[in-house]
């Protein structure tokens, strides 16, 4: 635990040291040279632990899951790196800074999907899992069909997600760093592709772990600096930001965003159970070695997300006070400059000039390579693991063969960020999203919580209701008001409902319950009765993978 | 594998084991999602409806902080309270049980061989 933490400190230390260089030097020309001297000195130090990294992956237990061997305390840190994408620090910001109160709906909500993964589903999934979700599903039903939906599932989830991020990090990298958004892309694809195919899980999990720590600490700063100005009165500066929005006392009230009821629901449904099955961070809890130590990585997980998620209650509204009315940061009509997403980096600037920007700015960046890291692991792995281990070599596939498509799978869908990165560049890519959160909510929750949980779950069951709520989720989602009404120019969306995931979950739960119910089958009797065994191993870890190492 | 699964279900303290875990977590996910659905419907029906209506009051006379912003941090909180509380019990007092009934199942498969 001590690297990761002295790494940080260097970093900061050569970073800041750098930056001091660089201006004193007069090079700057209007480039943040603090900004780009702290990254390079966030990339030397992940390729250095990715170097050591590589020479500790040897197997696919290796790759994917480090192994088996990571600590509840540094699995924990690294989901919080997993977690808080950069949506976390300038997207929540952004919304309160402009509709008010309703932008904390991404703060609680999505928290709360922390409990419910450590009351339903954490120590479960550890002692069923293997290196996917896919593996517990497996534990009892037909590997075939169900990987197939799996995985299709998840490589959607992880291209949604990915493409939101890859944009995210262009247009920052572009208005901060002075730099093309191409060359951008090509970078962040570049260390992916390093950090993976080279690294697997162990270097994933050491950028992670760096990265949280990078987060928290300048997210604290900003907090501590914004406080300040009132003296540590939170009343203080909600006065102010009341005194500051246009919208005066409503920016404290709920309703600015969501007015529509069923939206508001159907949005909340979404955050809470799509957050709670993302594959790309249950996947770290196979990187621990038992229950114990799963239900450990929680426990830090949601105390530093919960650390983290405080502190956009001050950081927001923090940004209405000191952005708003400080000509710097606006533009000729009065427009905060580069969109509300900026919020929190102009936020940094006002506290703590182009020193606290340049750290903001290189931690945000930061943000977007390690979770970009995180969901190209958990893509190769639905591509190596369950298509081509599993479905395509029935199981029958080398360790040597397997790794060998993992590191292929890591840099194609490196390439694939950065093609889809510059094809998506000036698109607004916000409502991208809402497609991986409610895949997740739509596929995963329900297939996870009722094959671990209901007895009567059967294989068919599993594929019709999956696969017809991942296609009604995708309908609904391109026949809503964002893509037929915003982007493809139609008069009216023909479902009216920007967030489909109510819906979609309704669909694909309920059809899951019926099918199974009205499957008799020889399988689905065969898929009911070992329901018992894998109760006994879900509830025990006798028999979980890699129990016997110690 | 599946004889010691077999003495394992055979032990009646198994089954308290797990319908005590079961519940615990039952309970502790309800109010969690109790929690939040009261944060979504009150921002849904805000203002019309009276759950939701006192969100946005101030929560003192001439203040500007809300009750929706005391509420939202206080449950953030509760959070990662229940869980904190959650783990101490589930590694500490379930586990220890649970050990013991492996142990001896384990043990009475081993003889039955």
């Amino acid at each position: 635990m001590k690297k990761p933490l002295l790494a940080a400190a260097l970093l900061i230390g050569m970073g800041a040291s750098l930056g001091a260089l660089a201006q004193a030097t007069g090079v700057t020309d209007g480039m943040n040279m603090n900004a780009i001297a702290m990254f390079l000195a966030f990339v030397m130090v992940s390729l250095w632990i990715t170097y050591w990294a590589a020479g500790r992956v040897k197997s696919t237990s290796d790759f994917y899951t480090a192994g088996g061997q990571i600590s509840g305390f540094q699995n924990g840190l690294a989901i919080t790196g997993d977690w808080c994408s950069s949506a976390a620090l300038m997207g929540i910001a952004g919304l309160i800074y402009t509709t008010g109160f309703d932008g904390l709906i991404y703060s609680v909500i999505p928290f709360g999907a922390w409990p419910l993964m450590m009351f339903l589903l954490a120590d479960r999934l550890r002692n069923l899992g293997k290196f996917t979700i896919a593996d517990i599903v497996s534990v009892r039903m037909a590997r075939v069909p169900i990987r197939s939906l799996i995985a299709s599932a998840g490589l959607a989830f992880v291209v949604g997600y990915l493409i939101v991020q890859m944009v995210g990090a262009g247009t920052l990298i572009s208005s901060l760093f002075g730099l093309k958004y191409e060359y951008a892309q090509v970078i962040i694809g570049f260390l992916i592709i390093v950090y993976v195919a080279f690294g697997g899980m162990v270097a994933t999990t050491y950028v992670q772990l760096i990265k949280a720590v990078l987060l928290l600490s300048g997210a604290s700063f900003i907090t501590f600096a914004v406080l300040a100005k009132f003296g540590f009165s939170p009343e203080g500066l909600y006065e102010a930001a009341v005194t500051n929005h246009p919208t005066a006392e409503k920016v404290m009230q709920p309703g600015g965003l969501l007015s529509d009821p069923i939206n508001a629901i159907s949005c909340g449904v979404m955050l809470l159970f799509g957050g709670a099955a993302m594959p790309h961070v249950l996947m770290r809890f196979f990187t621990v070695p038992d229950a114990k130590e799963a239900r450990r990585s929680v426990a830090w997980a949601a105390t530093f997300i919960g650390y983290f998620y405080l502190l956009t209650f001050v950081i927001g509204y923090g940004a209405v006070v000191f952005v708003m009315k400080d000509p710097q940061f606006l533009d000729a009509a009065g427009v905060i400059k580069g969109g509300a997403n900026m919020a929190a980096i102009h936020l940094a600037e006002a506290m703590g000039g182009d020193l606290l920007l340049g750290f903001i700015s290189a931690v945000a960046f930061a943000t977007i390579v390690a979770v970009v890291a995180g969901l190209t692991i958990a893509g190769a792995s639905a591509i190596s693991h369950d298509l081509y281990a599993n479905i395509l070599r029935h199981g029958r596939a080398s360790d040597a063969e397997v790794m060998k498509v993992s590191r292929f799978a890591s840099i194609g869908l490196g390439i694939l960020g950065i093609i889809l990165g510059i094809a998506f560049k000036e698109e607004n890519i916000a409502y991208l999203i809402v497609l991986p959160f409610t895949i997740s909510s739509t596929v995963f929750f329900p297939v996870l919580f009722l094959a671990m949980y209901w007895r009567r779950l059967t294989t068919t069951g599993i594929v019709v209701g999956g696969w017809l709520g991942l296609a009604s989720a995708v309908v609904m989602l391109v026949v809503g008001p964002t893509i037929w009404k915003d982007i493809l120019g139609h008069a009216a969306p023909i479902f009216p409902y920007k967030y489909p995931a109510l819906f979609s979950m309704a669909i694909s739960s309920v059809t899951m319950i019926v099918v199974s119910l009205l499957d008799n089958s020889a399988r689905a009797r065969a898929e009911v009765a070992a329901f018992d065994d894998q109760f006994v191993r879900s509830q025990t870890g006798l028999g979980a993978e890699g129990a016997a190492r110690h | 594998m599946e004889h010691i699964y077999r003495e394992i279900r055979r032990d009646p303290r198994f089954h308290d084991l797990e319908r005590k875990r079961g519940r615990l977590s039952w309970i502790l996910s309800t109010i969690v999602i109790a929690n939040c659905l009261w944060y979504i419907f009150a921002t849904a029906f805000f203002p019309e409806a009276g759950f939701a209506a006192f969100w946005g009051k101030p929560i003192g006379e001439g203040m500007a902080t809300t009750w929706g912003i005391v509420i939202g941090f206080l449950q953030t909180i509760l959070f990662v309270v229940l869980v904190v509380w959650y783990i101490r019990r589930a590694n500490g007092e379930f586990d220890t049980l649970k050990d013991i009934i492996v142990a001896d199942a384990t043990r009475a498969a081993g003889d039955k061989k």
